[in-house]
């Protein structure tokens, strides 16, 4: 990797491959071990990407679009469009063009830029504006009611002033608050035990017959906007624009209560969380479909009520957990997911999104409601309370404008072209699959697959996707002078910014074929290994999830294995030759921490912290994603700058502070003699300034950490031999283990685990890597 | 018969004295009076009598000032009742063994007289203590009842109102009205600071309110879903009064403005009817219900109907004033269950199905008012009083009542809005000084032994004050066996009333023709019977005699035939008003009913064209008239008054300056279109003066002026006046 691709791995285009190089046939690739997979961050923001006022041309046959790889005949004023060698003619008002005369779409540079496109015909000013639908649990202590209440309000006060706002509210019930009734506070009640469909939310709010919109509905996922005043009368009752409704929004907040229904000793609150989104979804597909829509809810604990209900009221019946997951005795399970699976389809039809910000100490669901955020692409944070910073800081980032901005974009459509004998497999991601059948589409699914396109409902800066690339299994023509030696990859992303513009983002890719049976080499030199491993992760989580009794641990293990056996340098049978190239040699200890990682060892999490783990690591770029599957770990010590360390037990020293990135949580360890001295408060004298800043410097960094991700991490500063040294601890290579504690370095820790070390592990799979 | 020949009830109803002075210790005759004084000995006796035996009750009849029914605690003693047939010691009883034991008077049980109860006897025998027992001297008098006459704790007053906001409601102006109304109520709703209050609307949704004393405003809580209608809040949809007085007084400000642009033009009546159901079921109380558009949506549904001509006269006639679906009877039986009491409010211009409606109040206790084509303009100032005083009047919550008599002699049948729990036991979650009841009487075995027939009417129930009590009214009557006697100690007004209900009750049944001609058949028999038995003893020839005490029978019976319940056919009354006028002379008590069946009618004019000094000497125009056309003088003023309504009678050649006065510069217009109000002359105050005095002396309806001249048509044979 060159240093450029270290500070901006992913360039203008925003895609990563496992690798850069392909074989030309699908045995040769499927020897490669590591899929061939892009992870591509479809709307990354980047400072070199222009964007054009038109649409883009597009290929009569395949419709991609022109792009630099395109070969111009400037004279005929053709176009060749590398997907499919079709010869196009250049529009008339194209004309202009020569060698000298270029439109932007032909810069070579520009791989990746991006069309303003041009707004509907009929009110081309008026651009739809964000409709935000809060879903508030009321089944909450006072406390954290106050936690909510004060999150929401301030939320309100940063959404842009057209923004659209409805607001609902469950409990044992749910309530749609009409906020444009101005008489006095008037909501409608819904029965929460009972699941509701579209057209019943649509007649019980008065929005049936009368209030239905002409015209096509489902199906269109193009934004009809809210042109010529309001296309519904919802609109005006339930959907106010957020400067009109502010202070009805905080006088209602102030009034409202938590749940009113009496809970007998012994239950759970009755909170019907599916039926509450239900009704939302219901209210958005009658008011604004097609229309860039977010339902946020602000969940408090476990649906107990009507359908989506994930554990019965009786508090001795605990929510399930892998457990019972993997022993099939979750009775609820099945049905919650099959309930948040229609929720999701119909939100997707509608071109909406789920957002959910669930804060409790128990478990939500967010395992149930995963398949409906992922697939509109929705945010999700979880938290252990309202009040709390993970909840706080980042339900706030979400309304935030300006450099912090998550940039939330809306509608979007992804399309790929690829070349010819290239077919996709399927997409792992915040999407989902719209069915769109054609030569390029796989025979196995991985993913969101059996498609060319997806729609993604809900995306921001940040998202990012994972698509799997087979090869044809025809031998594909092997005349060497009639094969193009490369090949070529089209990303078309069409989605409403945060303005309410449609835009579409193309990116055009291009990569080489080699002939590895010849050699290995250029396929070695072109293999990403970070991006191996997180795909890795991305494709163990998905088989973890749909694959009954799947082994991941066995199954990582032995693709290591075959990887190191086909790329090693070794004699057969004789574990101290083993050799790997640099390209690879990050690789084992990546596969060693995924191991360990959450991921893969899910029981010590319970099903809704694993749901939220992957919906993250699916949906972060590389970069972050790798640092989930192995944290990394800084140490401050006087007298040297800060520098990485080893994430080993043996990194822990008395006169150390570590600073640890799990992604999820960002621990600052103190060592004792650390602690020591800041416990009698030597940071306050002048003469220990040097100590001060020693303190201060991981803050510091971890402030920036912070203030680039989201959801906000779990910050956790601790000392050596504290109680809460687990955090850092739970990450480290178990170099030093009770088997043999021992050995141990004086000054650092004993981990207490049966884990095997990365030694052991590294011994046992050159033995085996090396096997004939 | 010859109408025209009939003595007239001018005086109104008389109350019967005999009886009382025979047995002063009765209790008043406002409270219960015996179709006749006498209770014939035997059944062959009791058959000859023809005219039915029973009495009328009204339990909580309004006594006037220093007459109350005295309170009584027994305290530690408890309620002294007979063991056997649980009668509540009255005057009747007879103390016996120096005091320690006592004789029921209607079983004879000897039973002991509690230790705390005991009293020493003097000489004749009676209790040293008398002047201090009331119990002991009264027919009347009220007992705190200790706990083991409760089920649970003595509920709160509880007015729940349930308003239809539908287009024509909105229209007529009735929500604004009635939201002024209760708001002006507020302070005198009985039962303060325990008094409980709610609403709901509803048009084709359910509207609740959420008036927890916090809020700032109330929140309106709509549900839709009719099909499996809910409550949406466990609690604050009810609320004490006291506490959320402000929250409610902005509701009713805000109310008739909420839904003045409201076009939605369906009733969700039913389903609105069972989330009351629900949110009610836990205290019990008053449910008032203000209906306007005729219920569309969900259960409970109704059609119009009785516009079909052709099933007049048959035996499909009948149903139309029943109700249609099964689901009123069993809403209102719910009701009892939970010890509500209903009251319909009905105001529409169009059929509205009473017959339906009405049995929520005809099996709750309750009371049915109908405003047909209501106008807030016209009708506002009845709609105020009538439900003003529906809110404020002293109401018994979750009573049941039940009358005892002696040995021998048995109630067979109950007649008025109520739910009969048992044999003998009437539920009336909500009842009042307006309330009448209605039973007949028959004998158990064909001879009486005894000499004396007590009666015992006890009302159980709890006060609005919440403490728990029993109201009861004794009173003896001597059998007879002579049928004679029976005739002379009949009792016009207790006869009329239960006849009235008969009839009603069997226009439910049966043809209009079919129930007038039996209450006529019925009449004349007992007209045939006296004039056989004293045609047999002075050889009278054909003439038609009748007992002094039953002489106005035959002129209430025509005007009976002749009320809006029973009149006519198709055409003669619409059949909301036949239903809802049947309703409410179901439960009408003796006085109400015979005025409305025989109205007064009193020349005016002479008294508004007296000098100011002797003006308020309203002796001078108490002076009752004939309905008779011979009565009304073309230069005359006069006013008709049934106790519902004035009729203002302007004569052809009244003197225009009269008609100037009273009604100013419309005095030429036609006057089904001028309203009467107060002018600035002496004359249209005077007036004014006049109809509130009367209004006074009768508070429970308010009457309100219609005018008429001689030029209508719709007086001209005036004992056809109605
Ligand atoms: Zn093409
Ligand atoms: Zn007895």
């Amino acid at each position: 990797m060159s240093e450029m691709a270290n500070t901006d791995p992913e360039g203008i285009d925003g895609v990563r491959m496992t690798w850069n190089v392909w074989p030309r046939t699908k045995v040769e690739a499927s020897k490669c071990v590591i899929p061939l997979a892009a992870c591509i961050s479809p709307i990354r923001a980047h400072p070199d990407i222009p964007t054009l006022p038109y649409a883009p041309l597009r290929c009569k046959t395949c419709s991609a679009a022109l792009n630099p790889f395109s070969r111009v005949d400037f004279t005929a004023k053709i176009w060749i469009c590398p997907f499919c060698y079709q010869r196009n003619h250049f529009p008339p008002h194209y004309a202009a063009i020569s060698e000298t005369n270029l439109p932007g779409e032909l810069y070579p540079q520009y791989t990746t830029l991006q069309y303003a496109l041009p707004a509907d015909s009929a009110a081309p000013q008026s651009l739809p504006s964000p409709v935000f639908v809060f879903v508030l649990d009321t089944c909450m202590i006072e406390e954290e009611m106050g936690y909510v209440k004060s999150a929401l309000k301030r939320a309100i006060g940063l959404l842009p002033d057209n923004a659209l706002v409805g607001f609902l509210s469950y409990g044992t019930q749910v309530q749609v608050h009409e906020l444009g009734f101005s008489d006095l506070s008037k909501v409608y009640v819904f029965r929460g035990s009972k699941e509701i469909s579209k057209e019943q939310v649509l007649e019980q709010l008065g929005l049936g017959v009368l209030g239905r919109r002409p015209g096509p509905v489902g199906g269109g996922y193009q934004p009809k906007g809210v042109q010529n005043g309001f296309p519904n009368a919802g609109v005006t009752r339930f959907l106010l624009p957020a400067s009109d409704c502010e202070y009805t929004l905080n006088t209602l907040l102030d009034e409202l209560q938590s749940d009113q229904w009496p809970v007998p000793p012994g239950n759970r609150s009755s909170r019907c969380t599916g039926v509450a989104l239900s009704v939302a979804a219901g209210l958005l597909g009658a008011c604004v479909p097609g229309t860039g829509a977010r339902i946020v809810a602000l969940v408090g604990g476990p649906c107990t009520e009507g359908p989506g209900a994930i554990v019965s009221k009786d508090l001795s019946e605990p929510v399930r957990s892998h457990k019972d997951l993997d022993k099939d005795a979750a009775p609820y399970f099945k049905k919650a997911i099959k309930f948040y699976d229609g929720l999701a389809k119909q939100l997707v039809s509608q071109g909406h999104v789920l957002d959910v910000f669930a804060s409790a100490l128990d478990q939500v669901g967010v395992a149930e409601m995963k398949v409906a955020i992922e697939k509109t692409g929705g945010l999700v944070v979880l938290a252990e309370s309202f009040g709390h910073s993970v909840f706080k800081d980042s339900f706030k980032r979400v309304f935030e404008e300006g450099e912090q901005s998550l940039g939330l974009c809306f509608n979007g459509t992804l399309e790929i072209n690829c070349s010819k004998d290239i077919k996709i497999q399927g997409v792992i991601g915040p999407c989902t699959s719209l069915e769109k059948k054609g030569p390029a589409v796989a025979d196995t699914a991985i993913g969101e697959g059996n498609t060319t396109a997806w729609k993604m409902c809900g995306l921001d800066k940040s998202t990012c996707l994972t698509v799997f690339f087979d090869l044809s299994s025809s031998d594909q023509s092997n005349t060497p002078g009639a094969v193009n030696p490369q090949l070529y990859l089209q990303f078309l992303t069409s989605f409403q910014n945060p303005e309410g513009q449609m835009m579409l983002r193309v990116t055009t890719i291009t990569r080489r074929w080699i002939d590895s049976t010849v050699s290995s080499e250029e396929l070695v030199q072109g293999f990403d290994q970070e991006t191996a491993a997180v795909v890795m992760a991305r494709k163990t989580a998905l088989k973890m999830e749909t694959e009954e009794s799947f082994d991941a641990t066995r199954w990582l293990d032995r693709g290591l294995i075959r990887l190191c056996s086909k790329f090693g340098d070794y004699r057969k049978d004789d574990p101290s030759s083993f050799t790997l190239n640099p390209c690879f040699s990050l690789f084992p200890q990546f596969m060693f921490n995924l191991r360990r990682s959450q991921f893969v060892q899910v029981f010590n999490n319970s099903p809704d912290e694993t749901a939220y783990f992957r919906m993250l690591l699916n949906r972060e770029n590389i970069t972050n994603a790798a640092v989930m599957i192995q944290p990394s770990l800084i140490s401050y010590s006087f007298n040297s700058l800060p520098q990485p360390a080893l994430l080993d037990v043996a990194s822990i020293a008395a006169d150390r502070i570590l600073l640890l990135d799990s992604y999820f949580s960002i621990v600052i360890f103190h060592g004792m003699t650390i602690a020591q001295w800041r416990n009698m408060g030597y940071q306050n004298q002048p003469e220990h300034q040097a100590f001060a800043q020693l303190l201060q410097a991981p803050h510091d960094d971890t402030q920036s950490i912070i203030r680039d991700r989201f959801p906000v991490p779990r910050l956790v500063v601790c000392d050596q031999h504290g109680s809460q040294a687990r955090f850092l601890l739970a990450k480290l290579n178990p170099s030093a283990t009770y088997n043999n504690a021992h050995e141990m370095a004086a000054g650092s820790d004993v981990i207490f685990t049966d884990d095997v070390s990365l030694q052991v592990f590294f011994e046992h799979l050159q033995r085996l890597a090396v096997q004939s | 018969l010859d109408p025209k020949a009939l003595p007239r009830p001018l005086s109104g109803d008389v109350e019967p004295k005999s009886l009382a002075q025979l047995y002063p210790m009765n209790c008043h005759p406002r409270f219960l009076r015996l179709t006749t004084g006498a209770i014939p000995s035997s059944q062959s006796l009791s058959s000859r009598w023809h005219l039915p035996l029973g009495a009328v009750v009204c339990p909580l009849a309004e006594p006037p000032d220093g007459e109350e029914v005295p309170i009584v605690n027994f305290g530690s003693a408890g309620i002294i009742r007979c063991r056997r047939c649980r009668t509540y010691v009255n005057p009747y009883v007879t103390f016996t063994d120096a005091g320690r034991k006592w004789r029921c008077n209607i079983c004879a049980l000897l039973n002991d007289v509690p230790g705390d109860y005991f009293a020493h006897l003097d000489a004749t025998g009676r209790r040293i203590d008398l002047d201090q027992r009331p119990e002991l001297t009264q027919g009347s008098v009220e007992f705190v009842a200790p706990t083991e006459y409760m089920v649970r704790p003595p509920m709160p007053p509880l007015y729940f109102f349930l308003i239809d906001v539908s287009i024509s409601a909105v229209r007529s102006g009735m929500i604004e009205v009635v939201a002024q109304t209760i708001r002006s109520c507020l302070d005198e709703l009985p039962g303060y600071p325990r008094t409980q209050i709610g609403f709901a609307t509803f048009d084709s949704t359910i509207h609740f309110y959420n008036m927890k004393s916090s809020l700032t405003q109330p929140q309106m809580m709509v549900v839709s879903d009719l099909d499996d209608v809910f409550v949406p809040l466990p609690d604050d949809l009810l609320v004490n009064l006291s506490e959320s007085r402000s929250v409610v007084e902005t509701f009713l400000d805000s109310l008739p403005s909420m839904f003045q642009d409201n076009v939605n033009m369906e009733s969700a009546f039913g389903p609105a009817l069972k989330a009351s159901l629900m949110l009610m079921s836990q205290l019990g109380g008053k449910l008032l219900i203000f209906q306007n558009t005729l219920p569309s949506l969900g259960v409970g549904r109704l059609k119009l109907r009785g516009d079909d001509l052709r099933v007049y006269g048959t035996d499909k006639e009948h149903p139309l004033r029943l109700p249609e679906d099964p689901f009123y009877k069993q809403m209102a039986a719910e009701f009892t269950k939970f010890q509500i009491g209903v009251d319909v409010y009905a105001f529409s211009d169009k059929y509205t199905d009473i017959a339906s409606l009405g049995t929520l109040a005809k099996y709750t206790g309750g009371q049915v008012y109908y405003y047909p084509n209501f106008q807030s303009t016209i009708h506002g100032e009845k709609l105020r009083h009538e439900l003003a005083r529906d809110l404020t009047r002293e109401t018994a919550w979750e009573a049941v009542m039940r009358i005892r008599c002696g040995k021998g002699v048995r109630f067979t049948s109950y007649h008025g809005n109520f739910m009969l729990r048992s044999t003998d036991l009437l539920a009336l979650p909500a009842v009042d000084c307006d309330k009448a009841f209605a039973m007949q009487l028959s004998l158990e075995e064909t001879l009486l032994t005894i000499q004396t027939v007590y009666f015992q009417v006890a009302l159980l129930y709890t006060a609005s004050c919440g403490e728990r009590r029993i109201r009861v009214h004794t009173a003896a009557a001597p059998v007879v066996t002579d049928l004679g006697e029976m005739y002379r100690q009949a009792d016009t007004g207790a006869v009329v009333t239960l006849l009235s209900r008969l009839a009603i009750e069997k226009t439910l049944s049966h043809k209009l023709e079919d129930a007038r001609n039996s209450l006529q058949l019925r009449i004349v028999k007992a007209l045939k019977e006296f004039r056989n038995l004293y045609a047999v003893q002075h050889r009278l020839g054909g003439k038609m005699i009748y007992p002094e005490s039953l002489k106005f029978l035959p002129l209430y019976g025509l005007a009976l035939c002749k009320s809006a319940p029973l009149r006519g056919g198709y055409a003669d009354v619409s059949l909301d008003e036949r239903c809802a006028a049947g309703h409410t002379m179901m439960t009408l008590p003796v006085k109400k009913l015979l005025k409305l069946l025989y109205p007064s009618l009193i020349r005016l004019d002479e008294y508004l064209l007296k000098a100011y000094a002797e003006a308020d000497d309203f002796q001078s125009i108490e002076n009752r008239l004939p309905l008779v056309a011979e009565s009304l003088d073309s230069r005359g003023l006069y006013i008709f008054d049934d106790g519902f309504r004035y009729v203002l009678w302007f004569g052809r050649v009244l003197p225009p300056d009269i008609a100037k006065n009273l009604l100013g510069t419309d005095f030429a217009a036609e006057l089904s279109k001028v309203t009467l109000c107060e002018r600035d002359n002496e004359m249209s105050k005077k007036l004014m003066r006049i109809l509130k005095k009367f209004r006074e002396s009768d508070a429970s309806y308010y009457q309100l002026c219609h005018l008429y001249t001689d030029k209508s048509s719709k007086i001209r044979s005036i004992e056809d006046i109605y």
